[in-house]
């Protein structure tokens, strides 16, 4: 994955990826068995479920929390990531 | 204007307290009948009548969307959904977490059928047929095993999260690209944003929702929301017939089309994203 872009601009400098608020989490595993991109994986130990692969995750992509009962999925804030990669496009046109 | 309406009935959550009193005010205000969840499963021929000759309004109360997932099996129109938990955080009013509603949840759930009335009664702004909106002629096609995913080679912009913009005199017509279509498989439900309501580049213009997910539409470029296509709020199908053409879901007054443009990519940078996506999926 480490060459793939978003708009132009490595996915890792993209924060965007889900948060699990574990004091809501029960554990459904809906999201995971939801998300083709293998965002989430199950671990035998607690947390049972954890963000384990954050660049797979479709920048702008909140389908995941969108299938989530106890609300337990967060995402940045939209406008502050378009900002900030509008930000690094013009550095790398500097560049 | 009669309806049937399904309400979750979640009797250990909060949010199923408040999708009851929902369903219960919103049957008053409206004339409607109310859909058991739990009958409806168990002896569906009670409710045969009052599906057949009722369009259906969903209220669901959390994400797990179980009277959504019903509402699919049926063969009933869906006029509207609800999501309490959304609704409730949209009001801006107080939600006590409590199981036994107490006056503030009876007036949140109030203000919800309040807005529900006047998204019922609100129609859509339909867009004035033109001739500058021919179905495209010429596309690219990206293969991936069975899979055949079209493009259009001019005139179409489209954004990575696979929404498309065609710009005629300072308005966009958006829609979803036939990749998405094929991915979400049968759209059942076009949550349309509000007419005239602003809207920033990858901001967020309503929902689409299938089986199998329900897909936020990243809007590929800023402005006011000028209409929204009615025959695809009527019938959520022709999307996945006709994505570039008679699918389209709204139009927008552009606001800032040249610095859009940046984030923008025309057909054939779009399909080498598609090839990549197809690649991954």
């Amino acid at each position: 994955m480490a060459d793939v872009t978003f708009m132009g601009v490595p996915r890792q400098k993209i924060p965007w990826f889900p948060a699990i608020d574990y004091a809501r989490c029960t554990f459904c595993m809906e999201c995971d068995a939801f998300c083709p991109h293998h965002v989430f994986e199950r671990q035998e130990s607690a947390p049972r479920l954890v963000v384990a692969n954050p660049n797979n995750c479709v920048v702008f992509c909140r389908a995941c929390a969108k299938t989530c009962g106890p609300d337990a999925i967060t995402f940045p804030d939209k406008p502050e990531i378009i900002a900030l990669i509008k930000r690094v496009r013009k550095e790398e046109m500097v560049k | 204007m009669k309806h049937a309406l399904l309400s979750c009935t979640g009797l250990d959550k909060p949010e199923g307290s408040l999708a009851r009193e929902v369903a219960i005010l919103a049957a008053d205000a409206t004339g409607s009948e109310i859909i058991c969840p739990v009958l409806l499963n168990r002896a569906p021929a009670r409710y045969r009548k009052a599906l057949s000759e009722n369009a259906l309004i969903v209220v669901d109360g959390c994400s797990t969307r179980c009277a959504t997932k019903l509402a699919g099996r049926l063969e009933t129109k869906v006029v509207r959904k609800v999501l309490i938990s959304d609704a409730a955080k949209a009001s801006r009013m107080p939600f006590e977490p409590t199981l036994r509603l107490r006056t503030s949840g009876v007036a949140l759930a109030q203000a919800i059928v309040d807005q529900l009335v006047r998204d019922l009664n609100a129609p859509a702004v339909a867009a004035e047929p033109s001739s500058a909106w021919e179905t495209p002629a010429e596309f690219l096609v990206v293969t991936h095993d069975k899979f055949e995913f079209r493009i259009p080679v001019v005139d179409y912009l489209f954004n990575e999260n696979d929404c498309w913009a065609r710009v005629s005199e300072g308005v966009a017509r958006v829609g979803i690209s036939d990749y998405m279509q094929q991915r979400l498989t049968d759209i059942s439900f076009f949550d349309p944003p509000k007419t005239n309501a602003e809207v920033e580049q990858f901001g967020e213009l309503g929902a689409l929702e299938s089986a199998k997910a329900v897909f936020e539409i990243a809007s590929p470029v800023s402005g006011a929301v000028v209409a929204v296509n009615a025959a695809v709020v009527e019938n959520p199908a022709l999307i996945n017939e006709d994505p570039y053409g008679a699918g389209w879901l709204v139009e927008i007054k552009l606001a800032g089309l040249e610095q859009d443009e940046a984030l923008l990519l025309d057909g054939a940078a779009y399909a080498d994203i598609v090839k990549r996506k197809a690649a991954e999926d």
